[in-house]
């Protein structure tokens, strides 16, 4: 360092030029070194640029840190189940919630061992394969799951398992405290919280669905609860009531339902066999579907309604009006019978009482195809009916509609619907003409009458009334007319068609039923595939016998339990418009018995 | 003067030093318990969520039904049952028959007097009761 004292001498070049490269380069190094004042200015400069970038590129890359959002941990970026909306029945009772599960995960990239990771896992987890889960996590995922929706006991072992690259996730599982009741509105959800069918893919439909794909993690809090127009215990005694007619009458199968006529909403509704959607069955099983909106029937006789609705809505016939059924109908090679058969002219009532084909008929053949179209069209029964359920059916419409089709679909042969239509037509016959789409989803009758179109006039709906309620007191009907209900009713019994032809032997029989007649509030329906008769019922397997007999059933059990308070005499005046009109007879009670069933 | 201002300004620094720590460790300590509450909360809320869901499993109409069958004696509720309280009977006009007998029989009011409450024969107890002595 003796080269350092030597002064600002050594600094100039051309004076150590001459010497060796030792030399030189120790003259090199005392210049770097030398703490010379003159050369020490810009050195400190050079260390203050040098300092000042350094704190400039930490201070630059913190502010960069901070602005740039942070990377999405693997945890995030599985689509973990979200939360649902609870559904609740009509009263706030929980038909569908969420409650939190614990789910296994790992991450592939990160296990240090995966066969120790696999032997461990499987022991924690039995029920896990352990080829699969080898298979899995060597995979390059950065993300597999181990075992959804594992058990407290599961979730401990798991966690003590202690594995890097192992984790847990709380997800939402959906639960159906009431299992199968009111499967087929309510649908279910996956493993994965998302719709699947009925109610649930309706709400995923509105806008969850999209919120949760587009990374929203909604929390229980967020979502209000979806309030159903379902009533959970007249469901429950609607289903037991259903269940054991079809187990009693070894029936194929069964659906039925309660509409509020004047607000739309369904009530109650099963469809047998049913499932539990804690356990979400096979959708493609075709013997379970809903076969209250997703199958179509010919509807048998409660058509005979919208015919005579039809025809009374039209002005030319009363119901004084008598309609010619002394003989078997005759249309080409066709003939038409009367089931009831009374072989003499029929007033409109004792057609509707004795459900007279012929009469019925000719009723139609009266009005003309053109005028019988329109009015199904107006009635909604030739198209699609689409409620909240995302399942709905198409009915089946005879390609060329000539008389004869006309004929047989005024007594409900030939036009396939779904129930759920034709309860929404006869509960427009029944409310005072308003069309109103059903819905599963509570709503008011302000809500409802807001879309209502009126199909028919208020005094046919009124005749109508009038005729069901006969029904019950001396016709067909008898089975439903519950005491202190004032109860109208109308059976369909259908043959179906088995290769073809119309089968004898197969029926397919309905049921409609209001209450009360007067003031009418519920639409009962009861429909039932193949009923057998049975030694009480002297072999008969007609819908009076079956439908009729588990309608009434259900109609005793529900109509407390829904706060219906039953008369203990008759109303004074049912049907005021009817007694202005001149059928003062219509307001008398008629003397019990009479028909037949 | 100067070193007097001077210790006042260092205390003054102190203090202001000290006051800032305690706010700023009051402020993480009330973030934590804010952060623990809400943990509480959303665990409360599961719980709710899980004991709702319990609560509706248990109550199911089905279970309900199976119960009662087993160990009630009750029937369903048939609508014969119902009624409206105005549709109930008016209570009949009290009456005391004895009285009554007592009266037409002519002797006098003024032997069993209405204030004297255990005369009066209208309650089964105090038939009993009288019928015991």
């Amino acid at each position: 360092m003796t080269t350092m004292d030597a002064g600002p001498a050594t600094s100039a070049p051309s004076l150590v030029a001459p010497k060796g490269l030792g030399a030189r380069l120790r003259a090199f190094i005392g210049r770097v070194f030398s703490t010379s004042l003159l050369s020490s200015g810009p050195r400190i400069r050079l260390v203050a640029l040098f300092f000042f970038a350094l704190y400039g590129t930490i201070a630059g890359r913190l502010i960069y840190l901070g602005f740039t959002p942070e990377a999405p941990s693997v945890r995030k970026a599985v689509a973990a189940a979200p939360a649902r909306p609870d559904l609740l029945d009509r009263n706030g009772e929980i038909l569908a919630t969420d409650v939190k599960t614990m789910s296994v995960y790992a991450e592939p990239r990160r296990l240090v061992d995966k066969d120790e990771a696999t032997e461990l896992l499987t022991a924690a987890l039995p029920e896990v394969n352990a080829k699969e889960l080898r298979d899995r996590l060597a995979s390059r995922k950065g993300f597999v799951w181990v075992k959804r929706e594992v058990s407290a006991q599961q979730r401990d072992e798991v966690f003590h398992l202690g594995l890097p690259g192992v984790g847990l996730i709380a997800e939402n599982k959906r639960i159906y405290p009431n299992g199968p009741l009111g499967a087929h509105v309510l649908g279910f959800a996956n493993v994965d919280n998302a719709g699947i069918a009925g109610v649930e893919k309706y709400v995923d439909s509105q806008g969850l669905g999209d919120l949760s794909g587009a990374g929203f993690s909604l929390t229980q809090a967020d979502l209000q609860p979806i309030t159903l127009s379902l009533d959970l215990k007249a469901t429950h005694a609607l289903r037991d009531e259903l269940a054991k007619g079809v187990e009693h009458f070894k029936a194929k199968a069964g659906a039925a339902a309660i509409m509020d006529v004047n607000t739309g909403e369904m009530i109650a509704m099963a469809s047998l066999p049913d499932y539990d959607p804690n356990t979400p069955p096979d959708v493609k099983d075709q013997n379970l579907i809903n076969r209250v909106n997703v199958g179509v029937y010919e509807m048998g006789s409660t058509f005979k309604a919208l015919t005579i609705a039809m025809a009374l809505d039209s002005g030319k016939v009363n119901l004084n009006s008598h309609f010619d059924a002394k003989s078997a109908l005759t249309f080409g090679r066709f003939k038409i019978h009367d089931y009831h058969a009374q072989n003499r002219s029929l007033s409109v009532p004792e057609v509707f009482t004795y459900s007279s084909n012929v009469g019925t008929a000719r009723m139609a053949l009266g009005q003309g195809v053109e005028r019988h179209k329109a009015f199904l069209r107006k009635m909604g029964q030739l198209t699609r009916l689409r409620t909240e359920l995302p399942e709905s059916a198409e009915p089946i419409v005879p390609k060329n509609w000539g008389e004869l089709n006309t004929m047989t679909i005024a007594f409900g042969h030939g036009l396939a619907v779904a129930p759920l239509q034709a309860m929404m037509a006869v509960g427009a016959l029944m409310n005072g003409g308003y069309l109103i789409t059903p819905t599963f989803l509570k709503r008011s009758e302000e809500e409802a009458m807001k879309d209502a179109v009126q199909v028919v006039k208020p005094e046919t709906s009124e005749a109508m009334r009038y005729l069901m309620r006969l029904n019950a007191e001396k016709g067909t009907a008898t089975k439903v007319d519950v005491p202190g209900y004032f109860v109208g009713g109308k059976t369909g019994t259908a043959e179906k068609v088995i290769n073809g032809h119309y089968a004898k032997d197969r029926l397919f029989t309905t049921f409609f039923a209001v209450m009360p007649a007067d003031k009418p509030k519920y639409l009962f329906m009861t429909i039932m595939d193949e009923p057998q008769g049975l030694p009480e019922t002297h072999g008969f397997a007609t819908a009076a016998w079956n439908s009729g007999e588990v309608t009434g059933k259900i109609i005793k059990r529900v109509g407390p339990l829904l706060g219906v308070v039953p008369r203990a005499t008759p109303p004074v005046l049912p049907f005021p418009i009817l007694a202005k009109l001149g059928y003062a007879l219509a307001n008398t009670p008629a003397p019990p018995g009479g028909g037949g069933h | 003067m100067t070193r007097y201002l001077n210790i006042a300004v260092i205390l003054a620094l102190i203090g202001s030093a000290v006051y800032a720590y305690t706010i700023k460790y009051q402020t993480a300590f009330r973030a934590e318990q804010i952060a623990k509450t809400k943990l509480e909360i959303k665990a409360e809320r599961d719980l709710a969520a899980m004991l709702r869901a319990d609560w509706a499993y248990l109550t199911r109409p089905e279970r309900v039904q199976e119960l009662a069958d087993r160990y009630l004696e009750l029937e369903p509720l048939a609508p014969d049952r119902l009624m409206l309280a105005k549709q109930l009977p008016e209570r009949a006009p009290h009456s005391d028959a004895i009285g009554d007998k007592i009266e037409m029989l002519g002797l006098g009011v003024a032997s069993t007097p209405p204030a004297d409450p255990a005369s009066a024969p209208t309650t089964p107890k105090a038939n009993a009761k009288a019928a015991g002595h």
